[in-house]
């Protein structure tokens, strides 16, 4: 027989519509060897070399291998359910669209690691906001194994995968550098911000070389019917037919559509959307207890103090409201720890002058402080730390509060461990590593940013609480999350006849938010917040309402509010 | 691969160079590497060309691999890896199971030091008579591995081998080598026939035999993959097409050109996708001397 090898690599046919390419590289290599007498190999490695190419063989179009290699890591049914429609069904490009808190980004990591262990992708690109690159970075490394870097430099383009800033990407150099690339696979979290097309961002992301493609959004409509189509022509134009084809075909009113199961079924080619409704994951409870204290006369004489000195001081402010809103702080500092609003109290008696009145009224409230020997809800924190039993993290908004419980705590002989923003990532790890083995207490000043999970606790304390829902929310999700086995609870400190009775009042009586479905409050608070943030508004109305009555009415009155916001969006997501 | 047989494979990578085993447990060893192993894992280059450039004995890293698997509570979000400080040095401490990065790592050490081999079999003790001279013949022993392709893949491996004295293809050759005692170096009252068949001969037959078989596989995957190419390629045509139509008069000439190009980039990434292809590839072969004359 007359075979031999074609001189170039050009490609044999194999059938009508497939090509045979072969890569000879390690036979020439042998040759070579030959010519030279060596250098050879050992038999061993020889013959591991093919154990390690069995191992990692993929043998079939459609198994899901990425679990086998993730034996830390359990992922929920419908994320695996949803990681394999998208590569067999979808075959890659699609809108990830599940409610927040149902893992989308564990679904695109099982994508990703499917991808790469079969080999059809090398080259990545993750685009999310700035806020969520290292998160992205580290769940990649850390759940999935996969050598995700963060983009620094203009050199960490050349990494296989990347995670960056969509607002870095999509300027010069890097744009320029980015669309003379090619990826395997493009990921973009908070794809939202997708949905107009004259947007920088989506011509951006229209015009990159791309195989497969995942779109991350937790409201892929958020006003309009419009952006539902961009966001798909984007992945794959014609899906919903030309622009005309799709407002005549399914658009009634701008948030309303017609023709609705053609609709959802044309979608459901390219857009998953698990729901919290639709069962299968499953969260455990929230217990929330309310913990009402009397502070004792000495702390009472002192927020009476605080707050006479507020009234009469946001007066003279002549509606500055950066400075009124730090006077209100003050307020909130005194039910926290007389530590935290001894600290305040410095920081203004150094920006009056000399001979200021307002430094004898300082003075008297530092006066006030000194008389008090206790703190009533310390006290209080600890009995319930004690009577629990068990883990628990306290979570404060001051800094000085949290030195104060840390050494009180410790003076008490209870194992206590600071956690803090300001920490670097080895420390915040490390602290996380001691809570888990060593400590019954974490003391926390920060909730939110990036990763910190703690499952293995059950409870939390609201030491104080912030006027912003959403960073509550984030404070009770670092251990009410998916993985979370047992019911949580969660304790908030109450201190009675104070403003922190009135927001405690709102944000649990009121609008119910500790029991809230994960996810849900921050679509409320979205729509709520379009004119000025709750925070400010409540600030507002502290500073505006003289007696404890009217206030508690007013904030009755913005509860209503949030109230019917909540009915409103419950029943546009029923329909 | 279970957690015995990453054991195995790393024990057995570790023995192959030479690495000091300061303990061995049924769930982990650990290790100080010889200078071979360090090199090619301790992903130190700057401090291996310190120690090329001036000749000062390396200092070789120590590890402790466990092969249990990881539960995720062990690990949070943090790394696999923490650092001990013994007397004797730091050890650096690793889970190393199927799907982390160590293994993934020796994986890809081991392809590139395992590719090449000529190798003997050595004859069989005992019964060695010292004037006769046993004859050998040369195997060329190539492992494939055949990719399937399409928006999907699919993975075969062929463990082939062809005698360069007849030109016999044995399609289970690694199986053939399994139990036989090999050594690079050629056995005493050993000789070498003259070879047929060249090197480049030997595998042209080994690729002409393989592309024989692979023209006889079940190619509906392609079929089905090609159906999947046109449907998207005819999807993106309603898109284009008429937009395109649209933008006849002169002042869009521009606009034309941009969203043809962008028409042009659609194809091109449908194709990436979906085009069925089957890619086949030299995982590692050698040069095998086994006695008699099949």
């Amino acid at each position: 027989m007359n075979t031999s090898i074609p001189p170039d690599n050009a490609p044999r046919k194999l059938h009508p519509l497939v090509d045979m390419h072969v890569d000879r590289s390690a036979f020439e290599d042998l040759e070579r060897r030959t010519e030279r007498n060596g250098p050879w190999d050992d038999w061993a490695l020889y013959q591991l070399a093919l154990e390690a190419e069995e191992a990692n063989l993929v043998t079939d179009f459609h198994a899901l291998r990425c679990l086998s290699l993730l034996p830390h890591f359990e992922p929920m049914p419908h994320q695996i359910d949803t990681a394999r429609r998208v590569l067999h069904e979808m075959r890659g490009r699609a809108i990830l669209a599940d409610e927040v808190g149902l893992g989308k980004t564990i679904e695109a990591g099982l994508i990703l690691k499917e991808y790469m262990i079969r080999g059809l992708v090398t080259k990545v690109l993750v685009l999310v906001p700035a806020s969520l690159v290292l998160q992205w970075v580290r769940e990649l490394n850390g759940k999935f194994d996969i050598p995700a870097v963060a983009q620094r430099k203009s050199y960490s383009w050349d990494n296989d995968i990347v995670v960056a800033s969509m607002d870095t990407a999509k300027r010069d150099p890097h744009r320029q550098t980015l669309l003379d690339g090619e990826y395997d696979l493009i990921i973009v979290d908070e794809a939202h911000k997708l949905k107009n097309k004259r947007t920088g961002n989506y011509q951006f992301i229209n015009e990159l070389r791309k195989k497969y493609c995942l779109l991350l959004t937790a409201t892929p409509v958020q006003n309009d019917l419009n952006e539902l189509y961009n966001l798909i022509t984007l992945l794959k134009p014609g899906q919903l037919g030309g622009e005309g084809d799709f407002a005549a075909n399914f658009v009634a009113e701008r948030r309303v559509p017609k023709n609705e199961s053609k609709l959802q079924e044309t979608l459901g080619q390219v857009m998953i959307r698990n729901r919290r409704s639709s069962g299968g994951v499953e969260f455990t409870k929230r217990l929330v207890t309310n913990v009402p204290l009397q502070l004792s006369a000495e702390e009472m004489a002192l927020y009476e103090g605080v707050t006479d000195y507020v009234r009469k001081h946001a007066a003279s402010e002549n509606g500055d409201m950066a400075s009124m809103l730090s006077l209100v702080t003050l307020q909130r500092e005194v039910c926290s720890s007389r530590d935290a609003v001894f600290l305040t109290l410095i920081n203004l008696f150094k920006k009056t002058t000399e001979d200021s009145p307002l430094r004898a009224r300082i003075w008297e409230l530092v006066e006030l402080i000194k008389r008090i020997k206790a703190n009533t809800k310390a006290e209080k924190t600890m009995e319930l730390v004690r009577s629990l039993d068990d883990k628990a993290i306290i979570f404060t908004e001051y800094r000085a509060t949290q030195e104060y419980l840390l050494k009180f705590f410790q003076e008490h002989n209870l194992a206590a461990v600071p956690y803090r923003g300001g920490m670097n990532r080895g420390k915040k790890d490390w602290m996380m590593e001691l809570f888990r083995k060593r400590a019954q207490v974490m003391v926390a000043t920060e909730a939110g940013g990036e990763g910190i999970n703690l499952q293995f606790c059950h409870h939390v304390i609201n030491f104080d609480l912030p006027w912003n829902p959403m960073r509550v929310e984030q404070r009770i999700g670092r251990v009410h999350r998916l993985g979370q086995t047992e019911d949580v609870q969660i304790f908030n400190l109450c201190t009675l006849g104070t403003i922190e009775e009135h927001i405690v009042h709102l944000l649990h009586e009121k609008i119910n938010m500790f029991e809230l479905v994960i996810g849900e409050l921050d679509e409320i608070i979205q729509q709520f917040e379009k004119e000025d943030t709750l925070e400010r508004r409540l600030a507002q109305l502290v500073l505006e309402t003289a007696d404890g009555e009217e206030l508690r009415q007013k904030i009755d009155g913005l509860g209503d509010t949030l109230l019917q916001t909540k009915k409103r969006m419950q029943l546009e997501n029923a329909t | 691969m279970n957690s015995k047989q990453v054991h195995r494979f790393v024990v057995s990578y570790l023995e192959s160079k030479e690495c000091h085993f300061i303990e061995k447990s049924p769930v982990g060893v650990t290790v100080k590497l010889s200078p071979d192993a360090d090199r090619a894992l301790s992903n130190r280059p700057y401090y291996w060309s310190f120690v090329d450039r001036t000749g000062s004995p390396p200092e070789t890293m120590t590890y402790r691999w466990s092969f249990e698997n990881p539960a995720m509570s062990d690990r949070m979000n943090a790394s696999n890896v923490s650092y001990v400080l013994t007397e004797s040095g730091r050890i650096i401490q690793e889970d190393v199971y199927f799907g982390s990065r160590r293994l993934h790592q020796l994986f890809g050490v081991v392809q590139q030091s395992g590719r090449c081999v000529t190798l003997f079999e050595e004859p069989p003790r005992g019964r060695l008579d010292p004037f006769a001279s046993q004859p050998y013949t040369a195997w060329l022993g190539v492992n494939f591995k055949v990719g399937y392709e399409c928006d999907m893949k699919r993975e075969e491996l062929y463990l082939w081998g062809v005698s360069l004295a007849t030109g016999i293809i044995e399609e289970r050759f690694m199986d053939k080598l399994k139990d036989r005692r090999l050594t690079p170096r050629l056995p005493a009252n050993v000789h070498l026939l003259k070879n047929g068949l060249s090197l480049r001969k030997g595998m042209a037959q080994l690729e002409a035999a393989l592309e024989r078989r692979l023209r006889t596989a079940d190619f509906s995957w392609a079929v089905e993959a090609e159906a999947r190419r046109q449907d998207e390629l005819e999807r993106i045509r309603q898109y284009y097409d008429p937009m395109l139509e649209h933008m006849n008069h002169p002042d869009q000439m521009e606009q034309k050109e941009a969203v043809t190009a962008r028409f042009k980039q659609r194809e091109a990434e449908i194709d990436w996708q979906y085009k069925p292809r089957v890619s086949v590839s030299v995982l590692n072969c050698g040069i095998f001397h086994l006695p008699g004359l099949d």
